[in-house]
C-alpha cells in the first residue's frame, strides 16, 4: 500500500508543479493570439525560413506547430497543400522541421519544471530541425 | 495595442486546466506503476538489461524505462517516470532533450504521415536525431 502511496504522492506532486507553470502560460498564450502575435512572430521568423526554402505561407504551419503542436501545423499543411499554397517539396521541409521541433512552449515548460535547464531543451531541439531541414531542402530536387 | 479580456484569460485558463488534467490522468498512473516496479524488482531487472547501452548516454540503466515510456506513450508517462525515479539533473536533462526530439511516436507518426510525411523517414529521422543528441550530451556535459 505504502507503494501506491509513493508514487501517487509524487505523480500529483509533479502535476502540481506543472500546472503552475502550465495555466498562466496558456494565459499568455490566448492573450497573445487575440492580439495577432502569431502573425507579427511570423514575420520576424520567417527570414531564416527562407534560407530553408520556405515562403511566408511555407513559414506559417512551422510557426503554429512550434507554438501549438504537431496536430494544429499538421491541419494547417494539409489546408494549405490542398490549396496549392506550397509545393510539395515545401511540405516535405516543413514536415521535418515540425516532426523534431513542436509544441515548444509546452514541451519545454514541462521538464524545466522538473528540474532540466531551459536553454538545454529549446536550442538542441532548433538547431537538429533546422539542419535536418537545411539537409532535406538541399537534397530534395526542385519540381518541374 | 495590448488588449486583454476576462475572455481570454477564462479562455486561456481553460486550456490550461485541459491540458494539466490530461496530464494528470497519464502522470499520475505512470508514477504509481513506476513505483510498482521499482517496489517488487522489475526495475531492477529491466535496469540491468539495459545499463549497458543507456551507458552509451551517460545514462542510468533505470532511464530506460523514462526514455521508453515517453518514445511510446508520450512525455507527460515520462515525466511520470521521472519523477518515481528521483532522477539526478543531469540525467533529467539529457533524456528530455531526447525526449523533445522523438516522442510519443505511436500517435505522432500518423500525424506527421497526414501532413505528407513517409512514416518511416520521420521515424528515422527522430529516432536518429534523438540518439545521436543523447550521445552528444553524454560526451560534452560533465
Amino acid at each position: 500500500m505504502s507503494v501506491l502511496w509513493e508514487g501517487l504522492l509524487q505523480g500529483m506532486r509533479g502535476v502540481g508543479t506543472i500546472a503552475l507553470v502550465v495555466i498562466p502560460l496558456m494565459i499568455t498564450l490566448e492573450i497573445a493570439e487575440s492580439n495577432g502575435w502569431l502573425q507579427k512572430l511570423n514575420r520576424v521568423v520567417s527570414k531564416p525560413f527562407r534560407t530553408i526554402g520556405l515562403s511566408e505561407e511555407g513559414a506559417f504551419p512551422v510557426v503554429v506547430a512550434m507554438v501549438f503542436g504537431l496536430t494544429f501545423g499538421s491541419g494547417v499543411i494539409i489546408n494549405h497543400v490542398r490549396r496549392g499554397q506550397v509545393s510539395r517539396k515545401e511540405a516535405r521541409v516543413t514536415g521535418t522541421f515540425m516532426a523534431l521541433a513542436h509544441a515548444l512552449i509546452e514541451d519545454t515548460l514541462i521538464f524545466w519544471a522538473l528540474g532540466a535547464p531551459f536553454l538545454l531543451l529549446l536550442a538542441p531541439r532548433l538547431l537538429v530541425a533546422y539542419a535536418m531541414a537545411y539537409i532535406v531542402h538541399k537534397l530534395t530536387p526542385a519540381e518541374s | 495595442m495590448l488588449e486583454v479580456t476576462g475572455k481570454m484569460v477564462w479562455k486561456g485558463a481553460k486550456a490550461g486546466l485541459d491540458t494539466t488534467w490530461e496530464l494528470a490522468k497519464v502522470v499520475v498512473p505512470t508514477a504509481i506503476v513506476v513505483a510498482i516496479f521499482r517496489a517488487s524488482g522489475l526495475l531492477d531487472t529491466i535496469t540491468a538489461l539495459f545499463a549497458p547501452y543507456m551507458g552509451f548516454f551517460g545514462l542510468s540503466g533505470q532511464t530506460a524505462i523514462v526514455l521508453f515510456s515517453g518514445y511510446f506513450i508520450n512525455l507527460y508517462a515520462a515525466a511520470g517516470s521521472i519523477l518515481a525515479l528521483s532522477l539526478p539533473v543531469q540525467e533529467i536533462a539529457i533524456t528530455s532533450v531526447m525526449l523533445g526530439l522523438c516522442h510519443s511516436l505511436l500517435v505522432e507518426l500518423p500525424v506527421s504521415q497526414k501532413a505528407g510525411s513517409p512514416l518511416g523517414y520521420i521515424f528515422l529521422i527522430r529516432l536518429g536525431c534523438s540518439l545521436a543528441m543523447g550521445w552528444l550530451l553524454g560526451v560534452v556535459l560533465p
